[in-house]
């Protein structure tokens, strides 16, 4: 075993929190919030040029050739600095289960426009249940002389209002059972019959709504097999859940430091208040939390690393990270006082987005009926 | 980054295992378990173990041990816990100490004895007056020619009834400025004449015990490391182990049982239906902590320092929440059956659910309580200022 980063992704890091601290200040963060795209062309090109965008993919396809873990590392960076944009879901979202269960001539077309920054990319799988499930997915997509047309309103659906193609999970069998009938189609985002609307969220992350109405997508552009294709949502919505948990961990991380450093100088009863065993304990558990949430996140990635079954290890780590995540920033809080609850501090820029990463791929109940179905459990 | 075990570690992993398996029989386990200490099987098994080298894989082959690290100390106490094997951590941790402070005769004369499981030590820390506070120890050693006289109470010794040895925090001087700088470590025979040790059994059955000293001589070469030096000493024994245990093996066994037991009497009753949540709750908590611990235990061998110097005390906190909520849950599934004690009709599952819900307390207590690991977490990890 051996818990260390290896040379290159320290590396790695190193120039990831250079640039980020450099480049994604809280300024930005907030600028962003309020923006209508949601983040900054100009930031996304230079993010590409240093070959984020092209990180995990083979070099084949003009990508860094690097692994799962190497990108795991640096969306905790991007979680660190809570960096805004559609990398996730470009990345996540779109070139990974393009990657995966894409033909070749799909590869070839998508994933360098992905790799050089050109094309974003989001996954429309949620509905109005907003849940992760497959008889939640209603949207319907019709055989049409050789082509498909699909209907259907998908929500919380993150960065659709800036992507350029959308990952539209879709039932095209609806007398199968509901895991049985779905297929996923690669729809370029300015086909008529799209509409897109920004929801107000708690973390001004830029989730839309987007509504399917007949919108025609060549049958080409089936991403993996037609009917048969649950399975594979479910291993990217856990791997996505994964790389989530790393984003946070970073966001956990700088909660802690900017709570350590604040109770070692805030004076009151003329002592730091971080001689008070009170707070002492508050920063422990929030230490706790997260080198837990560390081991169990980076021990995930390692297995989607490594080609390692993951399944019960997303399960797992969403669902503690997810919890986690929630105690940290509120012991974080509790420990600034006042002054952290005030809109211009940094904290609740934490404590919103720590809900919404929460909210996101399974919330901790979720995952842990998940986990009680592995040991055995029937769960409804 | 890689979360496997070697190939030496998965091999020891697989030697002890089945070694336990074969060896650790029902005559052990029921000693284990009846909460007396040792008796005459376990002090058997162990010696056994002994001569297999597999009581003290972290030390030096000359020793007594396999030369191996902090992971396959871990692997060891985890197979001891699911074996109910007796667990000599008192002479392991002592050894640590010795090899650390010990002077080389010192080594020569008690670790391989340790390591053989033919030594037991039993630790003499706390007194009525000196709990968390373990400085402000009160026995007192006085030096007269080369001997040192003993006088004072220790308690909570838990192995002190089957031991050889007690491992003694004294106080040799106690006009010094700072009341850890005057403290002495002696280990003292404990059939020595003017020591009396008395039982104490905690609410779970445990058999733990006082130990009294009235003039008690122990001779100078038993004194490790520097008269007044002490502290250093019991330093090292707490924290020179290094590491943070990880494996869970046996926590993940209870689970399991847990389940069964709720799967084939729980089942159909809707006011049943928390229990698979906070079972898998209880479960993905014993995994985090496993991998915590692991994390930790693997920095130690490659003696580098894990984010915010935690260690294996972090992991240590959780895992200690964890052992009490396990058993507390596992009492809400059994219900008014979960009240009901070994060999009382209509008991379940042997009355071992009972019986760790009444020592889960002890956890979080013994060993440095969690206030304690806390405090220390917090001044030497995070860096906050003391008091």
């Amino acid at each position: 075993m051996d818990p260390r980063l290896s040379e290159e992704q320290e590396i790695l890091r190193k120039s990831a929190r250079d640039f980020l601290t450099e480049k994604c200040p809280k300024s930005l963060v907030r600028e962003m919030e309020n923006d209508e795209k949601g983040y900054s062309p100009q930031l996304w090109q230079e993010i590409a040029a240093l070959g984020w965008t092209g990180l995990v993919f083979p070099e084949k396809y003009g990508g860094g050739g690097m692994s799962f873990l190497d990108l795991s590392i640096l969306l905790e960076e991007m979680g660190r600095v809570l960096f805004p944009g559609p990398f996730f879901s470009t990345v996540l979202l779109g070139g990974l289960p393009i990657l995966d269960i894409g033909s070749e001539e799909q590869k070839e077309k998508y994933l360098p426009e992905i790799i050089s920054g050109k094309a974003i990319f989001t996954m429309a799988l949620t509905e109005a249940s907003g849940k992760y499930t497959a008889s939640s997915v209603k949207a319907k997509a019709t055989a049409d002389n050789g082509n498909y047309v699909i209907n259907g309103t998908k929500l919380f659906i993150p960065d659709a209002h800036v992507a350029d193609y959308f990952l539209c999970v879709a039932r095209t069998d609806d007398k199968a059972k509901s895991e049985d009938g779905i297929t996923i189609f690669i729809v370029d985002a300015k086909s008529p019959g799209i509409s897109k609307t920004v929801l107000k969220t708690i973390a001004r992350d830029k989730q839309c709504e987007v509504v399917f109405k007949d919108v025609k997508v060549p049958r080409e552009n089936i991403l993996g097999k037609l009917n048969q294709v649950w399975g594979e949502v479910q291993k990217i919505i856990e791997r996505a859940a994964i790389a989530k948990c790393c984003e946070m961990l970073g966001g956990m991380e700088v909660v802690l430091d900017m709570t350590v450093a604040y109770v070692k100088e805030r004076i009151q009863f003329d002592v730091p208040v971080g001689v008070f065993q009170a707070i002492q304990h508050h920063c422990v558990y929030m230490l706790v939390d997260v080198e837990g949430s560390r081991a169990t996140a980076y021990e995930a990635a390692w297995r989607v690393s490594t080609g390692r079954p993951y399944s019960s290890e997303a399960a797992i780590t969403k669902a503690w990270v997810s919890d986690a995540y929630q105690r940290v920033v509120a012991l974080g809080t509790q420990s600034h006082g006042g002054v952290s609850i005030m809109e211009d501090h940094d904290m609740p820029l934490y404590y919103r987005r720590a809900k919404a990463a929460e909210l996101t791929f399974g919330d901790a109940r979720f995952h842990r009926k998940t986990v009680a179905r592995k040991l055995g459990f029937e769960v409804a | 980054m890689d979360f496997e075990l070697t190939p030496e570690e998965k091999a020891f992993q697989k030697e002890i295992r089945e070694f336990l398996d074969k060896e650790c029989n029902e005559n052990v386990v029921a000693e284990t378990l009846s909460m007396e200490g040792e008796g005459p099987y376990s002090k058997e098994l162990l010696r056994k173990m002994g001569a297999n080298r597999l009581l003290t894989p972290r030390w030096p082959v000359e020793y007594g041990g396999r030369g191996m690290g902090a992971m396959a100390e871990a692997i060891k106490v985890d197979e001891i816990n699911s074996h109910h094997a007796p667990f000599p951590l008192d002479g392991v941790e002592v050894g640590n100490a010795l090899l650390i402070c010990g002077n080389e005769e010192q080594k020569k004369r008690f670790l391989p004895g340790i390591a053989r499981g033919d030594i037991e030590f039993a630790l003499g820390y706390s007194e009525p007056d000196a709990g968390s506070d373990v400085a402000s120890v009160q026995l007192r050693a006085v030096e007269d020619r080369d001997e040192f006289i003993l006088n004072g109470q220790k308690i909570y010794n838990t192995e002190a009834h089957f031991s050889d040895y007690h491992w003694l925090l004294t106080r040799t001087d106690p006009s010094a400025e700072k009341k850890h700088r005057g403290l002495s470590l002696f280990m003292v025979d404990l059939k020595s004449p003017g020591i009396t040790i008395r039982p104490l059994i905690t609410s779970a059955g445990l058999r733990t015990n006082e130990v009294f000293y009235e003039d008690v001589r122990v001779p100078k070469e038993n004194m490790v490391g520097e008269k007044n030096g002490g502290w250093t000493v019991i330093m090292n024994a707490l924290y020179g182990g290094g590491g943070g245990g990880g494996l869970a093996t046996g926590t993940k066994r209870v689970i399991d049982t847990l389940v069964k037991y709720a799967l084939e009497e729980k089942q159909d009753a809707d006011e049943n239906q928390w229990i698979p949540e906070t079972m898998a709750g209880l479960y993905i908590r014993t995994h985090v902590g496993e991998l915590m611990g692991l994390r930790a235990t693997a920095f130690a061998d490659l003696n580098v320092s894990p984010p915010y110097g935690g260690g294996g005390a972090v992991s240590r906190l959780l895992g200690g929440d964890t052992r009490r909520l396990l058993y507390n849950t596992a009492m809400q599934i059994l219900g008014p059956y979960g009240q009901l004690a070994k060999d009382s009709k209509w008991v379940p599952l042997n009355g071992e659910i009972l019986r760790e819900y009444m020592d889960a307390p002890r956890w979080t207590i013994v060993h440095g309580s969690q206030e304690i690991q806390k405090l220390v977490i917090a001044t030497r990890g995070l860096g906050l200022p003391r008091r």
